[in-house]
């Protein structure tokens, strides 16, 4: 079938089984691959996308659920030339090691700020629930910490 | 009493149970086990701000990942948690317009035989290994016949 | 300048070869076996400083200077998070003479030539380049220097070189002007390091060279990898142990969407198609016979991993324990346990391969460039020199990348559509396919003598194997060394004041694989040592770090340790017992020669253990990098932290479960410390071990401190309260 969807602010229609979950569609058609497959179950959020704003698990999101939406990728996170807050805060903290993960949790973490703009410890805990195997947990707390500083101070 | 005995085994199975939980963790799997990951119930039954039921679950089973899916996928309001209740509380707590959201009685038989959330126990679909979901006991058409013979009956809820 | 500059006479470095892979190479010339030799074997190869197994002397092999003065490192190393890219640019800038930005590390594809022989793994890629990269880097500044006399017709001598600017005589040229002019290279001698108080990248807490891209996402991993025109395939793998492929059912599979061809070999069967999905859903459609085994369950495991089963090799020995144990009263004796752990690293398995006639490309995240290339090629018939390995970015290594049969897979799929061909586990299989921390069991005894101080000592542990079955390590290597090198890594007792102690490796071979998991037996080992260390001390009544302090002997190793232990015990403020609700709990461990000392912050609430604060002291010689040294001491805390505490592969019906995080539980954001504190010696004038050794204490530390507020003692991980 035809979807039709706006991707990282680009109009896209593409024709794929309604079912492919959308994040192959991301990665093999559009040819983004800053979106990550770790598990295929939304086990692990290394997938983890916006669409119109929400954090989404792409690898259980059905194409089809796409048409019409506004989807944000990594590739698209930042507006322009300036970092986006979160990525900002993640380059300041130097939180990356293998990376696979990351750009999960940095989409995970900027739907969190639209949310929770000063998210606390326990905000954090309770939202931000992706997997790290090289364990950059503690990192990411401080950036995520400081992102919300900047993004504030941007305002 | 037989159409009591079919909706509750219904209304008891953990395909219902498992998000009419009595706290504020939603149960999952065949041994209703917490939700992985600390999944919580929010303020308003649908997630955290960043951890929304929706993250995951979307209007329909997905047979890639595993995940259930369902219209309006979110947990029971704590006020109809029935985790732990017995077959007479849950049905007396189905009929208080207090707990049941003032629903009147129609409006709670459309609700259990309508409600395509409340139906998706019959399609439960695959878990993240590809097995099947266990559905209820008693089929579909048999429950929601059942649901409509005990409120025409003047819902009535035995002794127990 | 003459033109006739001598080839070569490169400064020669006295390799010991003391690695676990080298004692085997070493032994190929036929030595005796016995077990004393076992033993001093035993001794080299728990100090493993692994040389490095690739080219040193040819500086064109490892840079590239291009026109737009940008200098790139080809780098046999793969980075897989440990930051070893940071630390060879930093390695390379410094003698190099260049500004680290204007140094670009990729990975060196086998056809570069720049092959590690061995591999990237047991924390050895800085300390083993540490020498020949700076000596490599200094030799390419110099034949740079020496290309610019020649341009600028002067004396290299009278040149200057500067931030890649070589000047002099009135005239500068950037080493992209130099490169450009450059028809032949000669390689002049290895110039003197600079000191290394000199240098200004070296030392210093650099940004990682990978951090923007992994953040704007944009660096290529193993699968993210892509060649023209590729179609995707899948292999149908199985879920039950030792199950061997017998035939398959093709008939559904073939006539499936998008569906290229089936393909099958005499060892699997696996699917091309259009799409990923069109793959896995033809795959799945596919039905397999296979040859399957016998029904494992846990319990059989556990039965065959115990002390007392297997084969037993004395790997240290001093004194008389085993007459004293055997013999006297009041011997203290504790047990420990661990299970089989998976790598769960996120990104699984798989390869992007093109089969062309007799060349075949594969680009894969691998930690054994040159044995993926190795195995393609034999599989294939074809040519080592004709398979050009290409590494990409690992989504996390720990060891799973130590075993890449999907390139081989892969390779078979292409050659069989004449196409490029992307074929990847899904992350089910790759639980059901990795190749596990195997499981152990401790047996521990004591005696206590005069003054509370250890008379004498033995660690007993059985567990799977770790190196055997590793495509690493050579077949002749397991007769001569017996007991799996892998397993007992961490396994001897550190405390060698002690007079009399013993250490015994069980060899047990399991009913499916299990091998190198970041650390080794390092884990497994420091948590029943250090646990037992724990309940001696308290049974001496002594403080648990005075109590590890007194029995450390006075050499240059015993030294390295006290002063971690210290560092650690003060950075923390440690007091023992518990206070308010929380108590500390204290662990230390060597690993090839790195010692590191953790103290925890650990309080139980609801019913379950919270670590609040882990103050890790480590000295691994020389800090290349303190911010990346820090950062694996972070990694490898949390990483251990998870296995310790949550961490479980059962086995069910001849299955091994579960196959997806979540049930497979591990350690989430909730669950890390909030405060990691980290110091840094540097007793050393090398740079040593840094990725592995700081998850040894972290189980045992968190089990002390837990018994001080509980009462309970944890002997078995993952740590469960009772």
């Amino acid at each position: 079938m035809k979807i039709s969807f706006y991707i990282n602010g680009n109009a896209h229609s593409i024709e794929a089984d309604g079912n492919t979950p959308l994040l192959w569609v991301i990665r093999d058609v559009l040819d983004l691959k800053g979106t990550k497959f770790g598990c295929g179950k939304a086990a692990c959020g290394a997938c983890t996308i916006h669409v119109d704003g929400e954090a989404v698990r792409s690898c259980s999101y059905s194409a089809k659920f796409a048409e019409g939406k506004n989807i944000t990728t990594i590739e698209g996170l930042s507006a322009g030339d300036s970092l986006h807050p979160v990525q900002q805060a993640w380059i300041e903290e130097v939180v990356p090691q293998c990376g696979y993960c990351q750009p999960g949790f940095m989409m995970a973490t900027a739907a969190l700020l639209e949310k929770i703009p000063n998210p606390t410890d326990q905000d954090i805990d309770d939202n931000i629930v992706n997997i790290c195997r090289c364990g950059t947990y503690y990192r990411m707390r401080k950036a995520i910490h400081r992102a919300a500083e900047i993004k504030n101070a941007n305002i | 009493m037989e159409a009591f005995d079919k909706m509750m085994a219904v209304l008891t199975h953990k395909r219902c149970v498992n998000c009419h939980p009595s706290g504020d963790r939603p149960r999952q799997g065949e041994d209703s086990h917490y939700h992985n990951f600390g999944v919580q119930r929010g303020e308003n039954n649908h997630g955290l701000p960043a951890l929304r039921c929706q993250t995951c679950h979307q209007q329909e089973n997905n047979n890639f990942s595993g995940v259930p899916g369902a219209p309006e996928w979110s947990l029971a309001p704590i006020r109809m948690a029935w985790e732990g209740l017995s077959r007479v509380e849950i049905a007396r707590s189905i009929l208080d317009p207090e707990i049941n959201g003032g629903r009147t009685l129609e409006e709670t038989v459309h609700h259990l035989t309508e409600h395509e959330l409340v139906l998706w126990a019959w399609e439960p679909g695959v878990d993240a290994n590809g097995v099947p979901r266990e559905k209820p006991p008693v089929p579909k058409e048999e429950y929601i016949k059942a649901v409509k013979a005990w409120a025409e009956a003047g819902a009535p809820i035995p002794e127990e | 300048m003459s033109e006739s500059k001598p080839k070569k006479k490169f400064s020669r470095r006295k390799f010991i070869i003391r690695s676990a892979v080298g004692v085997g190479v070493l032994l190929g010339t036929g030595y005796v076996t016995r077990p004393v030799w076992r033993r001093s074997l035993a001794e080299m190869a728990n100090s493993a400083e692994a040389p490095y197994l690739g080219d040193t002397e040819s500086p064109l092999l490892w840079f590239e200077v291009s026109a737009e003065n940008q200098v790139v490192l080809y780098s046999p190393k793969v980075e897989m998070g440990q930051g070893t890219f940071t630390g060879l640019a930093q390695i390379a800038a410094d003698e190099l003479e260049v500004d680290i930005n204007k140094i670009k590390v990729v990975h060196a594809p086998t056809a570069s030539g720049n092959i590690d022989g061995m591999s990237t793994g047991g924390s050895t890629s800085i300390s083993s380049l540490w020498q020949p990269l700076r000596e490599l880097a200094a030799t390419m500044r110099e034949m740079l220097k020496n290309e610019a006399a020649r341009i600028m017709e002067t004396d290299a001598a009278a040149l200057t070189v500067k931030e890649g600017v070589v000047s002099g005589n009135g005239q500068t040229l950037t080493y992209g002007e130099i490169a450009k002019q450059v028809k032949e290279w000669n390689i002049p001698d290895t110039p003197p390091l600079k000191d290394v108080k000199s240098y200004k990248f070296i030392g210093k807490p650099i940004p990682r060279v990978d951090l923007a891209d992994k953040v704007a996402g944009a660096s290529i991993f193993g699968m993210d990898a892509a060649m023209p025109d590729m179609l995707y395939g899948a292999v149908a793998r199985p879920s039950s142990i030792g199950a061997k492929y017998v035939s398959a059912d093709t008939s559904r599979a073939e006539k499936m969407p998008g569906v290229v061809k089936v393909v099958r070999e005499k060892d699997f069967v696996g699917v091309v198609a259009r799409s990923r999905m069109e793959a896995e859903n033809a795959k799945n459609a596919i039905i397999v016979t296979w040859d399957t085994g016998k029904n494992w369950q846990s319990e059989d495991i556990e039965e065959m991993i115990r002390v007392g089963k297997g084969e037993p090799y004395v790997i240290q020995k001093a004194g008389r324990a085993k007459r004293i144990l055997d013999n006297e009263e009041e011997v203290f004796t504790a047990e420990y346990k661990s299970p089989v752990g998976a790598h769960a690293q996120l990104e699984p398995n798989g390869a992007v391969a093109y089969v062309e006639g007799d060349k075949a490309t594969v680009i894969i995240s691998t930690q054994v460039v040159n044995i993926t290339r190795n195995e393609v090629a034999e599989r294939l018939g074809l040519e080592k020199e004709n398979v050009n390995i290409i590494p990409a970015y690992l989504g996390g290594g720990f060891g799973r990348r130590l075993h890449t049969p999907n390139a081989m897979q892969a390779a078979v799929l292409s050659k069989a559509v004449g196409k490029p061909v992307k074929c990847f586990f899904n992350r089910q299989e790759e639980f059901q396919n990795d190749t596990f921390r195997p499981p152990t069991h401790h047996v521990l005894r004591a005696k206590l003598g005069a003054g509370g101080l250890i008379k004498a000592i033995e660690h007993n542990v059985s567990s799977g194997d770790v190196m055997y079955g590793s495509p690493m390590v050579p077949a002749l290597a397991e007769p001569i060394l017996g007991a799996d090198v892998g397993a007992w890594r961490g396994g001897m007792i550190q405390y060698r004041k002690i007079p009399n102690y013993r250490a015994v490796s069980w060899r047990v071979k399991l009913p499916f694989a299990t091998s190198w998991w970041r650390s080794l037996g390092l884990l497994a080992n420091t948590f029943a040592i250090e646990s037992f260390m724990d309940e001696l001390a308290i049974k001496a009544g002594k403080d648990p770090v005075q109590f590890r302090l007194d029995q450390i002997q006075e050499d240059e190793a015993g030294y390295r340790l006290k002063e971690v232990i210290r560092a650690a015990a003060q950075k923390a403020g440690w007091r023992d017992g518990a206070h308010n609700g929380r108590a500390m709990g204290f662990a230390a461990s060597t690993d090839a020669n790195t010692p590191c000392a953790h103290v925890v912050e650990v309080s139980v609430e609801d019913g379950e253990i919270r670590v609040h604060k882990v103050t890790c002291a480590i000295d691994p010689g020389f800090a290349v990098n303190p911010d990346q040294v820090r950062a694996q001491c972070e990694g490898c805390i949390i990483m251990g932290l998870s296995a310790a505490m949550f961490e479980k592969m059962t086995v069910k019906d001849g299955q091994l479960t579960p196959t997806i995080y979540g049930p497979y539980k591990m350690a989430l954001m909730k669950h890390a410390p909030k405060e990691i504190d980290v110091v840094i010696l540097e007793n050393a004038d090398a740079p040593g071990a840094v990725g592995e050794p700081p998850l040894g204490p972290i189980g045992a530390a968190i089990a002390n401190a837990v018994f001080r507020i509980t009462g309970q003692r944890l002997r078995e991980m993952p740590l469960q309260l009772a």
